[in-house]
């Protein structure tokens, strides 16, 4: 829930944004010193229903399962189909269908229709390994006539696959109800290069225009990569893994699993408790209530030992800075579900949405007879289209989850946190173009380069194998967090600064330009050809053409 | 032709509270006899009713009555050959609609959009009218003979489904804001004829589907939205899943469509 700010608000470690003066007072006080010219005031909403926090415990996707060795799809897959079919044949086959579910967030809301990955939202959770190639059927379930928000029509997009185009969720390859897709999953490092490896990945709901509505209303889940290093074994006998904390629930067997994955999300439900979007808002819809794995506000009991969180903004248009409630430290290891080179130790997170992090608690550090903790949100946000750049105080913060800690001391924890991951790669592939793309806005239309988005027009050809330079940037009093499909790149400046160190000097996908912002990628494209798309993650900017088609070519 | 029954009312700013109108009769004890039919209304200037100002809590606010269903306020507003019509109720409740905003005299971005549209309409055919309409808001308190002199220079005077309309600055700013083509938190620009939003506005209400595309784009996607509001199995050709590209979706064996769920409780 959005609260006052703090009397004394802290400008943001990253920067202040809004260039306003922000006095004491509450949001209504804000919003008009927001401009000394506003006409229109920031978009209010009618509030959700009061609910009391932390009355379910958090809850997680099932795995999704694999169909057994003796099982085969009907109809069979189609190898021509696809890029290398034979070169990575599948020795994983999953069958998922997307349905139209009752589920219920709280238990003072009501059941609200959503749309489901195989009967489970958030979706059932992948747990793949590179060298394992995949082929995932899903089928579309859905009603022709689906009532509210959302389209019946569905694309899955693996974010930050290294897929080829036909299986990556391309928006304008939708299929409707009735029909399925077969996406083919590799498996495989970019380059052949296991310093390429992804760790914290998530599938979701891509459809051209409706990305926004249909992930709100369900179609995201956890899409989780392991190999030798990031093994999911804190116990492995390999010297070289990482022995994290390890074990990722599976639905309700959660004891025992220190390895958790975290979706927020925000939403709002009307006098009734059903779910509603406000889907006129063309700057992005914020919720009212915070939700963590689909359920608002739950607790969690935690073991006074290490603990690997993933989180994951899933927006639609929420900016997050995490902190623990006591300010505590913990390990930041992984940049959009990428091994850093080495871990970082810091008391807080930013991420804007689709960003992921993976951070490390060790919960044995909290002093006896503390045994509650909260995650926090600290970012001040009253309006979409961006953060305001002040950070809460911990006592008007928004607490995301309560962490129970047991009391016992006596806990066998055999993970770590190395001092050392994976190496970055070397940008050796010579560059051969610098291009410059300017995320903006003309006469209330989202822009980039001052074009919108055309399903049959390539906006920028590849030459697969090469490399470049992008120059991004946002004008205006937004930010952008700008999502590249296919390959992960890395950020060579900020604001002309060069990036040697610290959190983002590291691969990514997602790459948040705040107003003002300009940033220099190096960007590859290997492997695979076909239609891919960079677009803002604000699925609101994303749904309203605030994206560009990439065509990558042999 | 519109044959619907107005109210009559000193204070029409109490009518625009109700987006039925039997509640406004019922709010404003006037008897149905009472009601006078104004169906062949031939307004030639632009009547000037009072509205009742949005408060800011309104702007852009989702409403929805007591089923759920989203209402918008019930403005006055007038169309191309005068008839007065009322925002929620005439042209809202129940309708499939493309919605963009606009005026006249305009040299900007206006004549694009309208070529788009007039594109857009020509694809969607025989659905125009019934049960496609396009609207055109006028941000300029265009005189409906404004409007018909526009539309005629357009081509789409007479044609099945098209509707200009105008009405006061309040009103076509609720209609503006309410579909959310407003500059949040900064100023407001987007109902300034020069920088006008070039956003179109697209709305199934009984199926509660909405989206929305930039009028500068291209007739297909203008076309495509209105037709990804309906049903799959219903839409027009050109709407529907295309089969035509690499790993294209094939049919399940056998499928049956699911019911949708209704309950909510």
């Amino acid at each position: 829930m959005l609260r006052k700010t703090s009397s004394s608000p802290v400008v943001s470690r990253r920067r202040f944004l809004g260039g306003t003066a922000v006095a004491a007072g509450s949001l209504s006080v804000l919003s008009k010193q927001a401009s000394a010219q506003v006409t229109v005031p920031v978009q209010v909403n009618f509030g959700s229903p009061a609910t009391t926090p932390w009355v379910w415990p958090l809850a997680f996707a099932r795995h999704a399962v694999p169909l057994p060795a003796w099982e085969a799809l009907d109809p069979p897959v189609i190898p021509a189909d696809h890029q290398r079919y034979d070169e990575f044949a599948p020795v994983k086959f999953y069958d998922m269908s997307v349905t139209e579910i009752l589920s219920r967030p709280h238990p003072e809301l009501a059941e609200s229709r959503v749309m489901a990955y195989q009967g489970s939202v958030p979706g059932v959770t992948f747990i793949n390994h590179y060298g394992e190639p995949v082929l995932c059927r899903i089928r579309n379930d859905l009603p022709l006539e689906l009532n509210g928000i959302g389209s019946p029509d569905i694309i899955t997009h693996v974010h930050n696959g290294h897929h080829a185009s036909e299986s990556d969720g391309y928006p304008g390859y939708w299929f409707s109800p009735g029909s399925f897709r077969d996406h083919h999953w590799p498996m495989i490092y970019a380059g052949g290069d296991w310093r390429e490896a992804k760790g914290t990945l998530w599938y979701h709901d891509h459809r051209m225009d409706y990305t926004a509505q249909n992930t709100y209303r369900g179609l995201a889940g956890f899409f989780l990569l392991f190999d030798h290093l990031d093994s999911g074994n804190e116990n492995d006998p390999n010297s070289e893994a990482f022995r994290l904390p390890s074990g990722v629930p599976d639905g309700p067997r959660w004891r025992g699993c220190y390895d958790i994955p975290l979706i927020f999300t925000d939403r709002r439900y009307d006098a009734n408790g059903v779910l509603v979007m406000d889907v006129m808002n063309m700057d992005g819809h914020l919720g009212d209530k915070y939700l963590v794995n689909g359920r608002v506000q739950p607790y969690f009991e935690v073991e006074r030992r290490k603990y690997r969180f993933r989180l994951l903004d899933g927006g639609p248009s929420r900016f997050y800075s995490f902190w623990m409630s006591n300010g505590m430290t913990f390990h930041h290891i992984a940049n959009d579900g990428n091994m850093l080179p080495h871990p970082i130790e810091t008391d807080h997170v930013q991420l804007g949405v689709s960003e992921r992090a993976d951070i490390v608690v060790d919960f044995s550090q909290v002093p006896d007879g503390v045994n509650e903790l909260y995650l926090v949100n600290r970012e001040m946000q009253i309006e979409g289209a961006k953060p305001e750049g002040v950070l809460l105080s911990y006592a008007d913060s928004n607490q995301l989850i309560k962490f129970i800690i047991s009391p016992e001391r006596n806990v066998v924890d055999h993970s770590r946190v190395p001092a050392n991951f994976r190496p970055l790669p070397e940008m050796d592939t010579p560059v051969v173009r610098t291009r410059t793309l300017a995320f903006d806005r003309k006469n209330g239309m989202w822009t980039v380069n001052g074009r919108i988005f055309d399903n049959d027009r390539a906006d920028i050809t590849f030459k697969q194998g090469t490399a470049e330079i992008w120059r991004i940037s946002t004008a205006g009093g937004w930010a952008h967090p700008v999502h590249i499909h296919m390959e992960e790149n890395r950020i060579l400046s900020l604001n002309g600064k060069p990036v040697d160190s610290g959190i983002l000097h590291c691969r990514k996908d997602v790459f948040t330009l705040y107003p003002g912002d300009e940033m220099e990628l190096y960007i590859r494209f290997r492997d695979w050809t076909g239609r891919y798309v960079m677009h803002c993650h604000n699925t609101i900017h994303e749904d309203h053409a605030m994206m560009v088609r990439i065509d990558v070519v042999p | 032709m519109n044959n619907r029954i107005q109210v009559v009312s000193s204070d029409p700013s109490v009518l625009v509270q109700f987006a039925n109108r039997r509640s406004a009769l019922r709010a404003l004890m006037i008897p149905a006899g009472a009601a006078v039919l104004s169906g062949c209304s031939s307004v030639t200037r632009l009547a000037q009713e009072p509205a009742p100002a949005v408060s800011d809590e309104e702007v852009g606010r989702m409403r929805r009555d007591a089923s759920g269903v989203r209402t918008f306020k019930n403005y006055v507003l007038y169309d191309q050959d005068g008839r007065k019509l009322y925002f929620h109720d005439d042209l809202i409740r129940g309708q499939i609609f493309a919605a963009g905003f606009g005026y006249a005299k305009c040299q900007g971005i206006c004549g694009r959009i309208s070529g788009n549209l007039v594109e857009a309409s020509g694809m969607l055919g025989g659905l125009m009218g019934n049960p496609v309409r396009f609207y055109t808001f006028s941000l300029a308190q265009d005189s409906p003979a404004d409007m018909r002199e526009a539309m005629e220079i357009r081509g789409i005077l007479g044609k099945p489904g098209w509707k200009y309309l105008t009405g006061s600055p309040e009103a076509i700013r609720y209609v503006r804001c309410s579909f959310g083509f407003f500059d949040s938190g900064k100023e407001d620009t987007q109902g300034t004829p020069a920088t006008h939003t070039g956003m179109i506005r697209f709305g199934h209400h009984s199926l509660d589907k909405w989206s929305s595309c930039p009028g500068l784009g291209t007739p297909t996607s203008i076309a495509s939205s209105v037709g990804w509001l309906l049903p799959p199995d219903r839409r027009p050709e050109f709407a529907r899943m295309n089969r035509n590209v690499p790993n294209s979706a094939r049919a399940i064996p056998g499928w049956t469509p699911s019911k949708p769920l209704l309950a909510q409780v």
